[in-house]
């Protein structure tokens, strides 16, 4: 059964709106410092699978939602994300045939970029002390990613999105 | 692929220049903020949801204590204002008699916290209400027990208010007890603030409340906004280090009241399609922010919307308190 061109699209964009509402959903402190970064994940699962659909610019894209709902200044995500898309991209082929936990690692290592990244714009730009909490999240989304790749993945074969 | 990057970067980085450096990104922001507010309601859904559950299957014997405990309350609260009256009036006499002006009468309206920022760098919050309901971009906000912050950002539906704590913050005090005016900074913790510029000579002590000044222009004189729990001497440094730790609990805000100033033009608006019972539902539970959902001032002429939501909007007037 295939389903319509529309159709297949959606899935890729409900499923980063999803990640979207995950990253400002209301959580307590302790928690929240541990959350994963959920948008940049999904973009990169996307981008690996589906590079003619999901590029540099989606990613920008998406990066340019997480800066309106954080509220930090506009282009800061939109840039740390196109920036960390940038290998996915370019190099997705030798990702895919990576083991998961080879690509954890190398997801823990992009979250951590494009963190650092943000820090830097913030710091640079608005004058943010350093936090070593801010860096967390890079491994918690190193753990998650198997489960996010696996979810993706059956998604994506499920309603054939190509 | 490399010219997309570029691109992409050449995008983002207008796009810092222009939000960081030019004025002309606010109404932007406010449109972009209507936009992705579906995101934020949704986001707030589940918990909302959960809280209605626990509202729902709470049995009866504790909805009749809660009752009881409300009127307990009701009952104090009536007993103080009277007092609050008293003493509202004498001021007046008296400022009055010293020919000052009197003090202005504020309008508020409840909103409630629909996204926290999850971004340790800025410390802001949105609410459930936005132009539509008359909010302005640098509206004071407080909540039960002291100051939270002003509005940054409008959009249709919600508002974005930066915390007393972000350290781009920074307000206006006088302490309470000897009147010294400081300006209080945040610094990016919850539980902190600084006060920028205190000579060593200083006269504040441990445990001094500090008050809105009133001298910003933005923050209404006579609210609370924190206490100095840390005063640091060092004859070393060219100020003495003083914190401050903020009454309200920043971390854990629910409920919120914005501020309207009853004589400029920007005013409330109490939408007549909202669902009158979008304010009451949060406010049912135990938060600290009191029942008055809609409070308005006597003088304002808005008995239509007053009726279309009963018992919430009992004509009431608040001051800022005194000095």
């Amino acid at each position: 059964m295939m389903m319509p061109r529309f159709a297949q699209r959606s899935i890729i964009l409900i499923t980063v709106i999803l990640s979207l509402i995950l990253a400002v959903m209301p959580m307590s402190i302790a928690v929240a410092a541990w959350r994963p970064e959920w948008p940049l994940l999904v973009t990169l699962y996307w981008i690996i699978a589906l590079p003619h659909r999901v590029n540099i610019g989606y990613a920008a894209v998406v990066g340019l939602a997480v800066d309106i709902l954080l509220g930090s200044t506009l282009g800061f995500h939109a840039a740390a994300y196109a920036i960390t898309a940038y290998p996915a991209a370019r190099y997705y082929q030798r990702i895919r045939n990576f083991s998961l936990s080879q690509q954890a690692l190398l997801v823990a290592l992009l979250v951590l970029i494009a963190r650092v990244i943000v820090y830097l714009f913030e710091h640079y730009l608005n004058n943010a002390p350093l936090m070593w909490v801010y860096l967390w999240p890079a491994l918690s989304s190193a753990i998650f990613w198997p489960w996010i790749f696996l979810v993706l993945r059956k998604l994506r074969r499920r309603f054939q999105v190509q | 692929m490399r010219t997309r990057l570029t691109l992409a970067l050449l995008l983002a980085f207008l796009l810092i220049f222009a939000d960081h450096q030019l004025e002309i990104m606010q109404p932007v922001r406010g449109a972009l903020n209507s936009v992705v507010s579906p995101v934020q309601y949704l986001a707030v859904m589940p918990e909302q949801g959960l809280d209605n559950f626990i509202n729902q299957v709470q049995s009866r014997r504790r909805l009749v204590r809660e009752n009881q405990q409300l009127k307990e309350d009701v009952l104090s609260l009536q007993g103080q204002m009277q007092r609050y009256q008293f003493l509202v009036r004498e001021n007046e006499r008296l400022r009055g008699l010293l020919a000052s002006e009197s003090r202005e009468e504020r309008m508020r309206m409840v909103a409630e916290v629909i996204a926290v920022d999850s971004d340790p760098f800025s410390h802001q919050v949105v609410v459930n209400k936005g132009t539509r309901n008359g909010v302005y971009i640098g509206q004071p906000v407080i909540d039960a027990e002291g100051v939270i912050g002003q509005v940054v950002d409008v959009g249709l539906t919600t508002a974005r208010v930066i915390l007393v704590s972000d350290q781009s913050h920074a307000i206006p005090l006088r302490a309470e007890a000897s009147g010294i005016r400081v300006i209080a900074q945040g610094v990016g913790d919850t539980n902190s603030i600084e006060l920028m510029h205190v000579p060593h000579s200083t006269e504040l002590s441990e445990g001094d409340l500090l008050m809105t000044s009133g001298l910003g222009g933005v923050f209404p004189e006579g609210y609370p906004v924190a206490r100095i729990s840390n005063i640091l001497r060092d004859e070393s440094l060219p100020f003495a280090q003083v914190q401050a730790t903020p009454v309200a609990n920043l971390d854990r805000i629910r409920m919120l009241l914005l501020l309207w100033d009853s004589n400029s033009e920007l005013q409330p608006i109490r939408t007549e399609n909202e669902p009158p019972s979008a304010d009451e539902s949060g406010n049912e539970g135990a938060n600290e922010s009191g029942n008055e959902s809609v409070d308005k001032s006597a003088n304002e002429s808005m008995e239509e919307s007053a009726d279309s939501e009963p018992g919430t909007a009992e004509p009431e007037t608040t001051q800022g308190e005194g000095v």
